[in-house]
Parts: structure tokens; C-alpha cells; sequence
């Protein structure tokens, strides 16, 4: 069965009237690690938040179709069934810092407090979950205090540590300075390094394309394809949805260097590959962009 | 650490002592002395307090605390020692003010209150960490609601007025005006309000959003990361205010039947 599977999943806040998802049905396999791409206001983020179960939950608004993790329908959980299944990071890293705590260990612990787990497990599941992360050495910092990676990576230890099976990044970078990326982008290979189901929301391709098993286009609301980040990218049709293919792959089009199934590649590793089996001397402009 | 507190942990004994024992001590300063209805039981609470603010070292943090309502009870002292109604008995002049010994001494008694509430107040906020506080209400039933938006305020609002800050300065870079007549700058106050305002709605939601999926409105009985503080001393404590107020108690209803 099915991780997770959206069926004609639609959505129109309260007060709008233009869908912000339109019809999206898909279906993701546990572990998994799923891009979500699209320009500015396509749903990513009501996407994240339908997956999470904020909509509906969160947010009024009309609703239809369903959104089913293991089988369950999303809707119908509880709050506290919900929390432990799916967690979502949001883009803010300030935002996810409750504010009630008065060191990152402590913070990182908040979840847990709420959903009532023992003493003793809440001690263990928090170091693990800063370790993982690479924040236990900070556990005694005041939480505002934090660097915007430190302070992502805390809210992904605050979620993490719920063991939720799926946890869902909405653009979890966008406002972080590049050694906060780099940072987080490892915690977020650790988490899906743990047989955790993961949907990135992100405007950078070339991360989405490095990371992700498939990828979703969104446009208007609407589900335009879900596939390989290879396949999606090779689309000729991209710039009609407002996204770019990476770097690489735009590289490979001009040159027209294909791999045997006749895709374009999407990474830096396999566009070298390819350059260097076709003998073509676009391989220095490669490490150039390296 | 900005945080709008005045608690600073310098490791005293009444930094160890449990939240519980310091609002019961409160409870204690104020009712004795209005159950009892005897003056120097106040009195003796003030002394108490200013002794116990001495031992945790945080007498001096009293100070503005008290400056602030030093002026409230400067004005009680010139309203009721000049013009209250009883007055009788002058006891000095200050120009062509005469102040009244039965004024006087009414003002006394209200100082007397006012410092002692004050006082008890200061013995716990000043030693006490606001989310110590909230915790040990919300283990006795408080609604673990209301306890995070006491606790959260104190650190939140510091750091929007610092992002705020940085909005405002970005916008008025981008030169808004501030110069001309009163609609032109209210017109320029609006572009620069409102991405504050845009900011700060957008933030709400998400902060929302991010508590919900940490299980903020689970339903399950809430745990503790760390474990209620409650030491033999503070047993010793509890009871004794215990045993003040009831006695307090027990005086006054003695009273009313004799
Ligand atoms: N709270 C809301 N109320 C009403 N409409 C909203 C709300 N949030 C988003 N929308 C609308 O829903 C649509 C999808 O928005 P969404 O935030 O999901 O897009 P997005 O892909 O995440 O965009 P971005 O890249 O800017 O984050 C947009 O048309 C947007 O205007
Ligand atoms: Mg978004």
C-alpha cells in the first residue's frame, strides 16, 4: 500500500475564488523523497499544508477529495495522531521557535511535553534528535539566539523527534544564508537517511534535482506532472509553467548530450559523466560552474 | 538573550525554592495582615520580604520597581494628608499646605499595603523564571494555553519589534517621505506600516501553524521535560504559610463570635 496518496484533492480558501489545488491525485511509496516545484502562488505551500492535514483542519475553506497517510484519511485524525505521523518545517525558521522555552534543548522537547511522552523517552529522543542534526552542542543557547541554520535545524529536531513517518519542508532554506542551506539540506539527507517520507518544497533545482526520487510541478493549483527529476526535467514545456530546469541539464540542452534513455541529465555528477563519455569539450565549462 | 523578565538566576536559595511556595508566600503577606486586621503584621511582612529580597540578592533590582509606585504613593500621602474628610489634627505646613495627622495616618496604612503586596510580588517575579512560574500553574490545572501566551509574549515581542525595527529602517531607506504637511506623511506612514503589519499577520498564522503540528492542541495529558522542584525545605515552607493563614483564619472567626 501506499504511503501517502492524494485523490482529487481540491482546496479554495475562505474568501477566494480560484481553487489553490486543483484535482491533484498521486501516490508516494514509504521513504520516498518528493520535490514540489512551481512558481510563486502555484500551492506548494497548501499543498505541505493539506499533506500536514492543516487544511482542513487548520484552515477552513472548501474542501474535496482526501489526503490518505497509510491508508488513514487525514482529516478524520485527531490532532494528536496527526502530529505523530506527519511534521512540516516551515519556511521562517523565527516562526517555529515557540518562544515558551528558554534553551534549544528545551524547545526541541516542546512537541513532546504536548503529546505526553515520558520523562525519561523525552531526554532520549531529544539528544538523539540534536545529534542527528548537529545542534546538541548548542542545547544550552537561548533558542533566539541561534544562527537561521541553527535555528531550522532546531525546528526539524522539534519535529523530528515526534517521530513522525512523513515530514513535509515548506522552502525550508528560502531564508537562509548559504552555509545555513548547506546545513539544513544535510539534515534533511539524514532525515531521508532514517526511511523517513519526505516532500521538499524548493525553488532551487539543482538541490531538488540532487535530493529527490520524483518531483511535482504545480501550476495554477494544478498537478502538471509527477515524475523523475530526469524525465521532468527534459520537459520542453517547462517555461510555460514558470520553472527552470537546472543548470545543468539548460548546459546539456544547448549542447544536446543525452544519456542512453534519451534524457538530459540533472545533476552535476551526471552531466560530467556524459560530457566526458561523449568526449565533448564541454566538460571544462563543468568545472568551471563546479 | 533579550527577554522582557526580571528574573536573573544567581543561584540563591530562593532561586531553588519551588514557584508554589512563593505565591503561597504571597497569599500569606496579603491575608494575614487583612484577616488579623493587626498593623504591625504588615509591618512585619515588609520587613520580611526586604529580608528575604536581601538574601537573594536582588534588593537593589527592587528599587525601580518601587520608584515607579513611590510616585503613586507620594500623591496618596498629599491627597489624604491635606484634604481627606476626618481631618483634624494638623501636624505640619508645608507654604500654604497643612497636612492632617488623621490624613497621615490613613496614607501609612495604604503604603503599608501597597508595599507589602509589592514586595511579596517582587519575592517571587524576581527570583522566580517566568516558564518555572507557568509550569508549576499549568501542573496544577492551569490551561497550558493561557500559561504559553504568558510565557511567549515576554520572548516574542522583543524579537518582532527588533525584526519591525528592520523592516521600518529598509522601508525608510527607500526613502519614504517624512518631510511635508501632515496627510503627506500620513499617506508615506501607510507603504511603511504596512508590510509591519502584512509581516507580523503572516507570522502569526505560521507560528500557528508550527505550534499545531507540535501537538499544541493534543488532547493527551501533557509530560514534563523537567521534574517539579519541590525540596523538604519547601515542604517545611508550604506548611508553615498554611498554618499562618489558617490561624489568621481561625483568629478571625474568633473575632466574629466573640
Ligand atoms: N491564507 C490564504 N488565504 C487566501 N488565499 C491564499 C492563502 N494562502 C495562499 N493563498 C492563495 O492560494 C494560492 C496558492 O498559494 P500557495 O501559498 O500555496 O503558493 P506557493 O506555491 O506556496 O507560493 P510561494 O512560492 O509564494 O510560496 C495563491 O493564489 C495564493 O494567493
Ligand atoms: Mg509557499
Amino acid at each position: 500500500m501506499a504511503h501517502v496518496t492524494a485523490l482529487h484533492l481540491k482546496y479554495k480558501y475562505p474568501g477566494s475564488d480560484t481553487l489553490a489545488l486543483h484535482d491533484i491525485s498521486f501516490s508516494v511509496e514509504r521513504g520516498e523523497c518528493i520535490g514540489i516545484i512551481g512558481e510563486n502562488g502555484s500551492g506548494k505551500s497548501s499543498l505541505c499544508q493539506a499533506l500536514a492535514g492543516l487544511i482542513p483542519g487548520f484552515y477552513k475553506g472548501a474542501y474535496g477529495g482526501k489526503v490518505l497517510l497509510d491508508g488513514q484519511e487525514a482529516a478524520h485524525m485527531d490532532a494528536d495522531t496527526l502530529c505523530r505521523k506527519v511534521g512540516l518545517v516551515f519556511q521562517n525558521p523565527f516562526n517555529q521557535v515557540t518562544g515558551a522555552k528558554l534553551t534549544a534543548y528545551e524547545e526541541v522537547a516542546f512537541g513532546l511535553e504536548n503529546i505526553g511522552v515520558p520523562r525519561e523517552e523525552m531526554h532520549a529522543r531529544v539528544r538523539e534528535a540534536m545529534e542527528l542534526l548537529h545542534i546538541y552542542e548548542y542545547r544550552e543557547h537561548y533558542p533566539f539566539d541561534l544562527s537561521g541554520g541553527q535555528m531550522q535545524r532546531m525546528a526539524i529536531a522539534g519535529v523530528f523527534a515526534m517521530r513522525p513517518e512523513i515530514i513535509v519542508l515548506d522552502e525550508p532554506v528560502s531564508q537562509l544564508d548559504p552555509q545555513g542551506r548547506k546545513e539544513v539540506f544535510e539534515a534533511i539527507r539524514t532525515l531521508s537517511g532514517h526511511g523517513i517520507t519526505i516532500f521538499l518544497a524548493e525553488h532551487n533545482m539543482e538541490q531538488i534535482a540532487a535530493f529527490c526520487d520524483r518531483v511535482a510541478l504545480l501550476h495554477e493549483g494544478r498537478l502538471i506532472c509527477m515524475d523523475t527529476p530526469a524525465r521532468l526535467f527534459s520537459r520542453d514545456d517547462l517555461e510555460t509553467y514558470g520553472v527552470e530546469a537546472p543548470v545543468f541539464t539548460k548546459l546539456a540542452r544547448v549542447l544536446q548530450v543525452r544519456g542512453q534513455d534519451g534524457l538530459f541529465p540533472v545533476t552535476l555528477e551526471e552531466t560530467k559523466r556524459l560530457f566526458m563519455e561523449k568526449r565533448q569539450t564541454g566538460a571544462g565549462v563543468l568545472e568551471w560552474l563546479e | 538573550m533579550k527577554s522582557i523578565s526580571l528574573y536573573e538566576d544567581k543561584g540563591t536559595f530562593l532561586n531553588r525554592t519551588a514557584p508554589e511556595s512563593k505565591l503561597l508566600y504571597i497569599l500569606t503577606a496579603v491575608s494575614v495582615p487583612a484577616l488579623t486586621g493587626i498593623e504591625w503584621a504588615g509591618i512585619a511582612f515588609i520587613a520580611l520580604s526586604a529580608l528575604l529580597l536581601l538574601t537573594g540578592r536582588v534588593l537593589k533590582k527592587t528599587l525601580p520597581v518601587l520608584g515607579v509606585s513611590g510616585f503613586i504613593m507620594l500623591t496618596v500621602v498629599v491627597i489624604q494628608g491635606m484634604f481627606r474628610r476626618e481631618n483634624m489634627t494638623p501636624v505640619f505646613s508645608l507654604g500654604p499646605c497643612v497636612f492632617y495627622r488623621e490624613g497621615l495616618y490613613f496614607a501609612f496604612q495604604i503604603i503599608l499595603h501597597i508595599l507589602n503586596i509589592l514586595l511579596s510580588f517582587c519575592v517571587l517575579m524576581l527570583t522566580t523564571k517566568p516558564s518555572d512560574l507557568i509550569e508549576s500553574l499549568v501542573r496544577r490545572g492551569f490551561s497550558p494555553r493561557f500559561g504559553y501566551v504568558f510565557v511567549s509574549v515576554f520572548q516574542i515581542i522583543p524579537q518582532m519589534t527588533e525584526t519591525m525595527g528592520i523592516i521600518m529602517d529598509a522601508q525608510r531607506s527607500r526613502g519614504m517621505e517624512t518631510e511635508g504637511n501632515l496627510l503627506t506623511r500620513a499617506k508615506a506612514f501607510l507603504p511603511l506600516i504596512s508590510p509591519v503589519v502584512m509581516s507580523s499577520l503572516v507570522n502569526t498564522r505560521e507560528r500557528a501553524m508550527a505550534l499545531e503540528v507540535r501537538g499544541f492542541n493534543s488532547r493527551c495529558k501533557k509530560s514534563f521535560l523537567n521534574p517539579r522542584v519541590k525540596t523538604a525545605a519547601d515542604r517545611y515552607i508550604q506548611a508553615m504559610e498554611l498554618a499562618l493563614i489558617a490561624s489568621a483564619l481561625g483568629w478571625r472567626i474568633l473575632l466574629w463570635l466573640m
